[in-house]
């Protein structure tokens, strides 16, 4: 491997770092940012440079996740959760230390899982037919009552009006404009990250706004705390789980990090022998998300390597890069461009390296950004997250559904209605319809259909399951 | 008022005492060609691998823009409140069209007066390597033996393709489910699996699976055979009376000067002759199809009643 290639991963790594910590430039953004500039490159630095750009995107969005309660990508949604809670309780340099040192566990395992299964895994991307992704949609929204924080009536209704949000833009099967009152604006539906940019980073600047001037600079562990050898072994098992989920969501197409980081850190707290700290500030809440949505950095690329299928936007990114090459994902790819491939491994290895490197040295301006007086911090933030929005597309639409989203958001918390099963719902809405759709379309309109297929029924059932534990641990009398 | 006349009279009498320079030299640098499509879409690489080609003979620079939003609607409103001298052009593609069809943009296609139309992207039908299918006429076939049990593909719902396979169904007097998926990528996977009897795509799209040997083709929707593959025969060759033109061109604001207008057609047409281009665009099957100003707006027009008339026959539009 090359100086150059070495290069290509460090600089793409903080750039992705810096990229992922802004609320609004999701890692495919941050990725096409870079595009043009890939053109007169050599194709395993071009390559290298986009994929350590993910890398370290995923663990930037964990930054502003837990600093400030605003995932910078929609994979650290769900480390909002524990990750905030320990930030307020001053432990927010040990939290980004476990998301740290989870991401580049998932991210290690993500990649030798790349390395050593792509091709059986491949067979897997395969097997899954519209009746498959609608039941794999239907297992992530079972995680809903889980997230609904106490109010299961609330949750549901938060997850409703997220998948109405799901349904606005193009009618997938008949090509029908749907509420987009006729602005091609709305056509291509509304992105699920200006939704969660604003229901979580505006509405909490409002909440804030509304506070009186915060304590947070006092007693404060203003200093990245990596995690001890008892921390570890508190986190090893969702870090586990975080892996297998990882790893399954990486390489369906279409699932990707966001439901991954979910359903991981559901099932961290289904196993933990402390379920109770989930929600307020457990290190396992951390480390099961970061975990997953790192080891979907390697295991997204496994459709796109093996089969040409672009599993993610991301990963639609990165076919551009190989295309603007020359190079064509897919079967071919490791007998034509052996190479480039190994040369993405490596890099990808050098990514995860850089990543934790880069991280420490950030990490310690980061925390001590947050710490600065109220007034300017939030001025800063609402400034930053306004510029990145409009940076994406140059679109002052794109502002105003944040601004909007974000008055909602304030409205829910007001009321206190949780907003993560509403994001859920804007994440999968989309997802589940089509593919509910689309399998109705092929069967001639028979329901049997999603029984027949044995996946589609194994991931039925698995989410039957889950939705009946969760009501059973929600509704049981304390 | 008097003054703007006077120097626009002594820019003509310019003109036309140089009528050499005003043919050899384009008259603005660098000129801006705007995309709806992202960085490594199919526009975009479409304009960087003309632009290569076209800086040398035009002896200007060229910058490529992505403008993204509104499905191309925002490209295509800054487009057409350009100044129309010749220095900003949006890359076409049906999408622009059919973007104006389905909601109400701010700048319609109807905004942008068409300059050249330069590639016809030929679309394909192609099946699994496993499927007992080797022609299209074989999958006819199969669906009129079969009613209610064929399965056809298409990328997207509102798309060209679509339109183009439920004109398939009435052309051959067959039923067959028609499946749109999120994409190419989604698309390929229901075919590989055997859910689909058959996808139609791009032959860039299908590429990969194809050189792998893990799809087959089975009948092409031009009109003549493509250079790249003599032995596909086309849909009409196999008695299916159906041609879907998807195309690739430029477009600029209304009221460029005639001199531009025809200045283009000369140079798209050397650099489409040109062998190196010739290499480029051959990879990805592009069909080489130049027209001039007059011709393409008369193509675009006719082009978008088609559309309309599809759209509506399928109950998209009313």
């Amino acid at each position: 491997m090359g100086l150059m290639t070495l290069l290509a991963s460090l600089g793409g790594v903080i750039w992705g770092i810096f990229g992922g910590a802004l609320p609004g430039i999701s890692p495919s953004i941050a990725m096409a940012l870079l595009l043009p500039f890939t053109y007169g490159m050599e194709p395993v630095n071009a390559i290298v440079l986009l994929a350590s750009v993910y890398v370290g995107a995923e663990y930037g969005g964990s930054i502003p996740a837990i600093l400030i309660r605003t995932p910078g990508t929609n994979s650290a949604a769900a480390t909002t959760i524990d990750g905030y809670e320990m930030a307020k309780m001053g432990r927010a340099g040990e939290a980004l230390g476990i998301s740290l040192m989870s991401g580049l566990v998932g991210g290690l395992f993500g990649l030798a899982v790349l390395i050593v299964a792509t091709e059986p895994l491949a067979a897997v991307a395969l097997a899954f037919t519209p009746p498959a992704y609608f039941a794999l949609g239907i297992l992530g929204l079972s995680v809903i009552a889980s997230l609904s924080s106490g109010s299961l009536l609330k949750g549901l209704f938060a997850a409703l009006v997220g998948l109405m949000i799901a349904t606005v833009g193009t009618d997938p099967v008949s090509g029908v404009p749907r509420f987009t009152m006729g602005s091609p604006e709305l056509l291509g539906g509304i992105r699920p990250i200006l939704v969660m940019v604003g229901l979580f980073a505006v509405a909490e600047m409002l909440d804030q706004i509304s506070l009186p001037a915060w304590d947070r600079t006092e007693a404060r562990d203003t200093r990245l705390k990596l995690p001890s050898l008892a921390v570890w072994r508190r986190t090893w098992k969702c870090q586990l789980i975080g892996c297998g989920i990882g790893t399954f969501e990486g390489v369906t197409p279409g699932a990707g990090g966001t439901i991954a980081a979910f359903m991981a850190y559901n099932e961290a707290r289904r196993w933990s022998k402390h379920p109770e700290e989930f929600g307020k500030g457990s290190v396992e809440g951390v480390a099961a998300p970061e975990c997953a949505n790192n080891v979907v950095t390697g295991t997204a690329l496994v459709p796109l390597l093996s089969l040409g299928i672009p599993g993610s936007n991301s990963a639609a990114v990165l076919l551009g890069g190989f295309m603007i090459h020359g190079l064509m994902p897919g079967p071919m790819l490791f007998q034509k461009a052996p190479d480039v491939v190994y040369g993405l491994y490596a890099g990808l290895f050098a990514a995860n390296i850089f990543m934790v490197l880069v991280g420490l040295v950030i990490l310690t301006p980061c925390i001590w950004l947050v710490n600065r007086p109220k007034p300017y911090l939030i001025a800063f933030i609402l400034a930053l997250v306004c510029s990145g929005v409009f940076a994406i597309d140059q679109s002052l639409f794109d502002l105003g559904l944040v601004l909007g989203a974000g008055v909602i958001g304030y409205g829910m918390r007001r009321f206190g209605v949780p907003v993560l099963p509403m994001v859920l719902g804007v994440v999968l809405g989309f997802l589940v319809e089509s593919n509910y759709r689309r399998s109705l379309v092929l069967s001639g309109g028979d329901h049997l259909v999603f029984l027949q297929d044995k996946v589609a029924l194994g991931l039925l059932l698995a989410a039957l399951l889950l939705t009946l534990y969760s009501l059973w641990r929600e509704l049981k009398p304390k | 008022m008097k003054r703007l006349s006077v120097v626009a009279l002594a820019g003509l009498a310019f003109l036309a005492t140089e009528p050499v320079l005003a043919q050899t030299k384009y008259p603005v640098s660098p000129v801006t060609l705007v995309t709806h499509s992202s960085p490594g879409g199919g526009s975009d690489v479409f304009l960087r691998e003309l632009t290569k080609h076209l800086t040398p003979v035009m002896g200007v620079s060229f910058a490529v823009e992505n403008v993204r939003g509104g499905s191309g609607a925002a490209a295509v409103a800054k487009v057409a409140k350009s100044a129309p001298n010749g220095g900003t052009f949006y890359a076409t593609t049906p999408t622009y069209i059919q973007t104006s069809l389905l909601s109400k943009p701010e700048v319609g296609y109807e905004g942008l007066d068409p300059i050249v139309i330069v590639f016809l992207d030929p679309e394909v039908i192609y099946t699994r390597a496993e499927s007992p299918f080797k022609t299209l006429a074989d999958a006819i076939a199969h669906a009129k033996a079969n009613p209610g049990k064929a399965k056809w593909g298409a990328a997207n719902p509102a798309s060209l393709e679509r339109i183009a396979l439920e004109r398939l169904k009435r052309t051959a007097g067959v039923q067959a489910a028609v499946a749109t998926h999120e994409g190419g990528g989604d698309l390929m996977i229901n075919v590989l699996n055997g859910t689909l009897d058959f996808g139609i795509g791009e032959i860039q799209e299908i590429r990969s699976q194809l050189d792998a040997g893990k799809v087959r083709l089975l009948g092409v929707l031009t009109d003549k055979r493509l250079p790249d593959f003599p032995q596909l025969a086309t849909a009409k060759e196999q008695g299916i009376d159906l041609t879907v033109t998807k195309f690739r061109g430029l477009a600029g604001p209304k009221g460029i000067p005639d001199d531009i207008a025809a200045q283009w057609e000369t140079t798209i047409r050397a650099v489409v002759a040109s062998d190196a281009y010739k290499a480029e665009y051959g990879k990805e099957s592009l069909v080489p199809a130049v027209m001039g100003r007059a011709e393409a707006r008369a193509f675009t027009q006719r082009f978008a009643v088609d559309v309309t008339n599809n759209l509506k026959e399928l109950g998209v539009i009313k």
